[in-house]
């Protein structure tokens, strides 16, 4: 038990001697250092506590005399202790700070500053091993094949493994083959990619209010290409930094800066562009702090870093490198890179010498409050800009790569290694600064790190890590185990955590035979809930995607920032708004709801249970288990398995509406494969519609309303100054208003999913039935598809009904003026005669949603 | 499950509670406790009340006859210079509200002719009419109000409601979100977003439409027997697995479900207003089916009831700029402050007639205020009428949860552009929602990036409003 507390409260009273890094550091910081350190503008009294100098000059602290440093008169007064505000410091910590002082109040650089040493030792087993001998702990043994195969394939690849990967290693039990493979597959590439695009804030949309779309999946597709191309990491990080800047470049190259691209772009009306281009150029300096060195350097925007060697100048120095790009919070998100006659995706651009902007220190972080002019540098607590560096963004590209950089290589891979055992070395990934987290193992991050610097080689990190006895290990555990080390910090056990998001999802579409295996390319829609992207001044629809396209891997769906994938965010991915260095795990109801109801999943469990029952129609449970979970379910399992089906199919024979609807999930969800026109428009021939020009008062809208009075015209309803071919104008209307209305015959089984394409440059509502549709509708271009709402949806009937629309011009309309509605819907789904033994195999679908429900299912184990 | 390994369960929980950053494993568990406040709370639950898009405070509490005055005349200079707006251009002319105001109740409170239902209740209420942001357009003003950050990436006042104090009633959310209007609010789902809060301190955003959760029904052609059968399938093979492998989790994940077939009962009847009687829904102005303010102020005191810690209420369309009818102040407002001023004024005297309405407390308002000028868009004054965004000067009212009653608090200039007194911030009434739940809203706190955050910010600005405490 010592050793959690030595862990967990960073040994506190059982040191015999107090680590400046330990004990005192993190002491001063909590209590001290936000009044009395690097802080110019908030330091109390003209002391500072956190340097030598700073805390001896004053004699804050005489060095090797408790008696005599007023600190600890001042810490420990009875009236007015410091500091002033919040629990005063224990006893505890009182004598820790004297044995400190007693013993020369030797202040020592915080470990990630200082450059990684070459430990003793040369394996990642050694030093894991060496700590568990420590504690009297001794690794697990290695996890069986069918688990090693499975963790090594979600973890490499996030999907599982091709059988003709997998069926040898089952057979020979060659890891370093399998792991290989797995390395080359071109999976690989999109499970690392979309890890980075977490970092890389990746979205499709622009942010903010509007949310519009943009096109920058082509960075994407790079990212997936890098990691596939094993390019090195230190011309990752160039490239996508300053690949603008770089000699020599191909397009190709400037497509990866993309990466700073990735910030958001407001469009809402009257926003001033500069101010959302320097939030931009903060996020970009919050971002690479973060990603390459761990560094919290958002901090200092405002002031100086309260508690790590970045001052309020130097964050405006790094400004500087990043505030020459020629993006200018445009609505039209420019400069964009033009690559094919339909793809094209956003680039920096560096401004030419003339028009290079002055970097001015912001007060308060305000930018309207500028102050000194600084120029492009780097922290001075950090090495200096390599020598033959260009004083621009490529130069600070090189710095963070550069040999001499503390953090980098550090910083990256324990983002490795935390994606392989769920936590990393460091557990605070994205703040390696004083006030994160320490490593749990130093010597075998400067190792990795060292290593990995020389060539930047990263399937060689991951295949080091993956190939090492500390991976292997089962992740079954003991009580014992779990009470002395219930985090596994010290990895007597394998790691065993929940799958993420992406993995979750495509793990059911590739077990259930459904994922398709299509790489690259414009975003795709699968299947989402009705009603889910409602954003305001912006009538975007949620098109499902045709063919394979509703069965790509996850990253390639549709990222809407303010409106984000449901089923992804509910197993907490984010959603592309600020840079996520890591996702933290949770374990809700909502998750539960989502793979037991979600349509898509259920989709997969149907198709599961199909392939499950043609490939073994004696044993359909025993290949049930081996399709998710790669291993045949012990006799139990297959028992109980057996007996739900049983249950089940016996409940369903009553059933056959059910059982009809399990065996045709595709086709329950898939309402736009039966889409019918109800009300052709003009381009499909227009239908006459009734209509008047003037308000016809009250109750106009309802199915009762005479409207015998009214005129009759098709569409296009308006009128133009210049003759338009290609919209031309049936029914004039050149006045404010217009009221529209149509009688349509619907069958018993209604239709459902309404939708009404309508070409208009004006606003305009719909009634069906008297009951409101759509509500202050704008112009989009063309004949837009408008859903309607669900009041709308349900207001249809069999028999008679009148959808209703009123029409009202925008703005002044000198040029003209144009409207013309149709109406589409889908048709309910044919009814089939059910088979005598369609219950049972019904019945396997509910088992199959079972089974991807399992704890083990959604977990990597 | 064994003794022990219950023990070393209950052991990862009391690790995560006592805030060691690990063993996130049973976080839902952890969140379903209620949790101590920090001090004795005056309020147990929130309904904010956010009317997106941002009302008129000139058309229905802030009475400027001075302004009445000036109506037509050009805007003084002064009033113009150095100042943004969103759509305003050149020199645009004063606006004089059409309406007529009165003083209402024993506090005297001025309130327009469109809200002769709020009139009645002026004296259960704090009116604020000195509320003041710095950001102008929809999006980073309602971020700042709900996230306390103009921009995305910041956690919900919601989100830091249910982190702090946890939920009531286990077998609902603490924070939950309803939407009428027929849009989103501007800044979207970020506004009940956790942010770097773990993932379930998120709103959950209740339709009133098909699923009130999404994914909360069975799939098609699953019946609830079949679903249970499964869940009970489902329980037998995670304790084979759980003895096998040994981690609490499993066990997390099992609760997980049970709550989930739970909240699959529970939502949708908390969610169902058709049995309410015809007296409610004829003061509310509701229609069950229907999405609509109305239907959400109910949904709220229902939820409120059966302790859900955070409601938030977002109704768009208040964005009146008068570009056209739709956005006019006349023809758009008065039928949507009409329906709005009778569902939120049943709300109010549904709480108070039940008691709830002293341990509820109740915020209304905008995002930010709207200008004295009449919006000029491109330059020339349209046929219509209506405002810009005006971040200066405001109204907000909050009512119950131990404010004061009948409190007119704040005062404007004659023209009611700037705030001549006691003006309050968005970061004020953050910090005074939060006290009145009992947190300490400087207290409050999550490590993250470096720093402490807070939903007041950095910065120790934001103030306990003590004036308007009862």
């Amino acid at each position: 038990m010592r050793w959690i507390l030595h862990i967990s409260f960073a040994a506190g009273a059982f040191a015999q001697t107090p680590d400046f890094q330990r004990d005192i550091r993190p002491l001063l910081a909590k209590k001290c250092v936000a009044c009395h350190g690097p802080d110019e503008q908030a330091r109390q009294a003209g002391l500072r506590l956190d340097t030598f100098d700073g805390a001896t000059k004053a004699r804050a602290i005489v060095p090797g005399d408790g008696a005599n440093s007023r600190l600890l008169a001042r810490v420990s007064h009875a009236t007015t202790p410091m500091p002033p505000t919040g629990p005063r410091l224990t006893d505890t910590e009182v004598s820790l700070l004297r044995k400190w002082i007693d013993g020369g109040a030797v202040y020592t650089n915080h470990w990630a500053y200082e450059k990684p040493k070459r430990p003793v030792g040369n394996s990642i087993d050694h030093f894991i091993q060496a700590k568990l001998a420590e504690h009297r702990l001794t690794p697990s043994k290695e996890a069986d094949r069918a688990t090693l195969a499975r963790r090594a394939a979600l973890d490499l690849t996030g999907v599982p493994p091709e059988a003709s990967g997998l069926a040898p290693y089952l057979k020979d039990g060659n890891f370093e083959k399998y792991v290989d493979s797995l390395l080359a597959s071109p999976q690989y590439g999109e499970r690392w990619a979309k890890i980075w695009l977490d970092l890389a804030r990746y979205a499709d949309t622009q942010g903010y209010e509007k949310d519009n779309k943009r096109s920058i999946w082509p960075y994407r597709d790079w990212v997936i290409r890098a990691f596939n191309d094993n390019l090195p990491f230190d011309t990752f990080t160039i490239l996508q930094l300053a690949a603008d800047l770089t000699p020599d470049t191909s397009i190709d190259d400037l497509i990866a800066t993309g990466f700073h691209r990735n910030t958001m772009t407001n469009t809402e009306g009257g926003t001033d562009d500069e101010e959302y281009r320097d939030i931009a150029i903060r996020d970009r300096i919050a971002t690479t702090g973060q990603v390459w060195m761990g560094q919290t350097w958002g901090c200092a925007q405002c002031h100086t870093h309260k508690y790590d060697p970045l001052t309020h100048k130097e964050f405006y120095q790094i400004y500087a490198f990043f505030n020459q790009t020629a993006d200018d919070d445009h609505p039209s998100d420019r400069p964009v890179l033009k690559l094919t006659s339909s793809a094209s995706t956003l680039v920096m651009k560096e401004l030419t010498e003339d028009k290079q902007r002055k970097t001015r220190i912001y007060d308060r972080g305000n930018y309207l409050t500028p102050g000194d002019e600084v120029k492009a540098g780097v922290p001075a607590a950090f090495h200096p800009l390599p020598g033959k560096a260009p004083k621009n963004r490529l130069g600070f590209a090189q710095w963070l790569v550069s040999p001499e950089n503390p953090l980098t290589a550090r910083v990256t891979v324990n983002r490795f290694w935390s994606r392989l055992f769920g936590t990393g070395l460091v557990e605070s990934e994205e703040d390696f600064g004083t006030q994160g987290i320490g490593p749990t193992h130093a010597e075998l991050l400067d190792l990795l790190a060292l290593d990995f610097q020389k060539d930047w080689d990263v399937k060689k990190l991951l295949k080091r890590i993956v190939m090492s006895a500390t991976y292997k290990q089962s992740s079954d555990v003991t009580p014992e185990l779990l009470r002395l080390d219930p985090a596994n910090k010290l990895y007597a056990r394998g790691a065993r955590f929940r799958l993420d998001a992406e993995v979750v999802r495509d793990q059911a579409l590739a077990a259930a035979g459904l994922l398709s295996g299509k790489q690259f390319g414009p975003p795709v829609m699968p299947w989402q809930p009705d009603g889910v992207w409602l954003v305001v001044y912006n009538g975007d629809n949620w098109a499902t995607s045709k063919g394979e396209d509703r069965y790509r891997r996850a990253l390639y769906t549709f990222m809407r920032r303010t409106s984000a994938y449901p089923s992804m965010m509910n197993f907490d991915a984010p959603n592309g708004e600020t840079c996520t260095i890591r996702r933290i795990r949770t374990n809700t109801p909502l998750q539960a709801l989502t793979s037991l109801n979600d349509p898509a999943f259920m989709e997969a469990a149907q198709r599961l249970a199909e392939k499950a029952l043609k490939e073994s129609p004696q044993d359909p449970a025993k290949r049930l288990f081996e399709l998710v979970l790669l291993r045949p379910p012990t006799k139990a399992e297959a028992a109980r398995l057996s007996l739900l089906q049983r249950q089940t199919e016996a409940e369903l024979r009553t059933q056959p509406e059910n059982v009809s609807k399990l065996l045709r999930y595709s086709e329950v969800l898939y309402t736009e494969d039966r889409v019918a026109t109800l009300i052709p428009d003009a381009r499909t021939g227009a239908r006459e519609w009734r209509f008047v020009t003037n308000d016809p008062g009250v109750d106009w809208t309802r199915t009762a309303y005479d409207d015998s009075k009214w005129g009759a015209g098709p569409g296009y309803f308006g009128f133009f100054t210049k003759p338009n071919e290609t919209t031309p104008i049936k029914t004039a209307w050149n006045t404010e208003t217009l009221f529209l209305r149509y009688v349509i015959e619907l069958p018993e089984k209604v239709p459902t999913k309404y939708k009404m394409p309508a070409r208009t440059n004006s606003q305009f509502d719909v009634w069906v039935n008297g009951v409101s549709a759509l509500n202050n509708i704008f112009e989009r271009s063309g004949h837009y598809e408008y859903s309607l709402n669900d009041d709308g949806q349900k207001a249809f009937r069999p028999g008679k009904n009148v959808i209703a629309i009123r029409v009202a011009r925008y703005g002044t309309q000198s040029n003209g003026q144009v409207f013309d509605p149709g109406l589409v819907a889908s048709l309910p789904l044919a009814e089939t005669k059910a088979a005598r033994t369609d219950a049972a195999r019904a019945a396997w679908v509910v088992v199959a949603n079972t089974v991807l429900n399992l704890d083990e299912t959604v977990t990597r184990r | 499950m064994n003794e022990r390994m219950q023990k070393a369960l209950a052991e990862t929980r009391r690790h995560f509670l006592s805030g060691c950053g690990i063993g996130l494993a049973n976080m839902f568990l952890a969140e379903a406790q209620p949790k101590k406040p920090h001090h004795t709370p005056k309020a147990k639950s929130v309904i904010f009340l956010h009317m997106a898009g941002s009302p008129s405070q000139l058309e229905l509490f802030d009475y400027k006859p001075e302004l009445v005055k000036y109506n037509g005349k050009p805007c003084p200079d002064e009033l113009l210079k150095g100042k943004r707006f969103a759509f305003i251009k050149g020199v645009p002319k004063m606006l004089g509200t059409p309406y007529k105001f009165k003083q209402h109740g024993q506090s005297g409170a001025w309130v327009s002719e469109l809200m002769p239902h709020f009139s009645t209740v002026v004296d259960d209420v704090t009116i604020v009419r000195s509320m003041s942001t710095d950001q102008f357009n929809h999006a980073p003003a309602q971020l700042f109000v709900q996230t306390g950050n103009p921009r995305f990436g910041f956690a919900s006042m919601g989100a830091w409601a249910t982190y702090g104090l946890g939920t009531e009633n286990q077998d609902l959310p603490g924070f939950v979100v309803l939407t009428s209007g027929g849009n989103n609010p501007d800044a979207g789902k970020s506004l009940w977003g956790s942010a770097f809060l773990p993932s379930v301190f998120q709103g959950v955003h209740c339709r009133s439409h098909g699923d009130p959760v999404l994914f909360l029904s069975d799939p098609e052609g699953m019946t609830r027997s079949v679903r249970r059968k499964t869940l009970d399938a489902l329980k037998d093979l995670n304790v084979m697995q759980a003895k096998q492998a040994g981690d609490p989790e499993t066990e997390a994940r099992m609760e997980q479900y049970e709550l989930a077939y739970r909240m699959q009962i529970s939502v949708p009847k908390v969610m169902d207003i058709s049995r309410e009687p015809e007296a409610v829904h004829s003061a509310y102005g509701t229609e069950p089916g229907k999405t609509s303010l109305a239907n959400n102020c109910l949904l709220a005191r229902r939820l409120v009831e059966n302790g859900v810690r955070f409601v938030q209420i977002y109704d768009w369309g208040w964005d009146h700029h008068g570009t056209s009818k739709r956005d006019d102040i006349q023809y758009a407002l008065q039928p949507h402050i009409k329906t709005a001023d009778q569902a939120v004024t049943a709300l109010l005297k549904d709480l108070k007639q039940r008691g709830l309405l002293d341990q509820t407390l109740v915020v209304w308002g905008g995002e930010f205020g709207r200008t004295p000028m009449r919006e000029n868009r491109g330059g020339a004054e349209g046929a219509f009428i209506g405002r810009d965004h005006h971040p200066y000067a405001y109204t907000m009212w909050m009512a119950g949860g131990g404010m004061k009653k009948g409190l007119n608090y704040g005062e404007t200039d004659e023209i009611g552009y700037y705030v001549t007194k006691d003006k309050m911030t968005p970061r004020d009434l953050q910090a005074t929602i939060l006290h009145q739940i009992g947190l300490d809203p400087h207290k409050l706190h999550y490590p993250y990036l470096g720093l402490n955050q807070r939903l007041i910010g950095p910065t120790d600005e934001g103030r306990v409003m003590r004036d308007l405490l009862a």
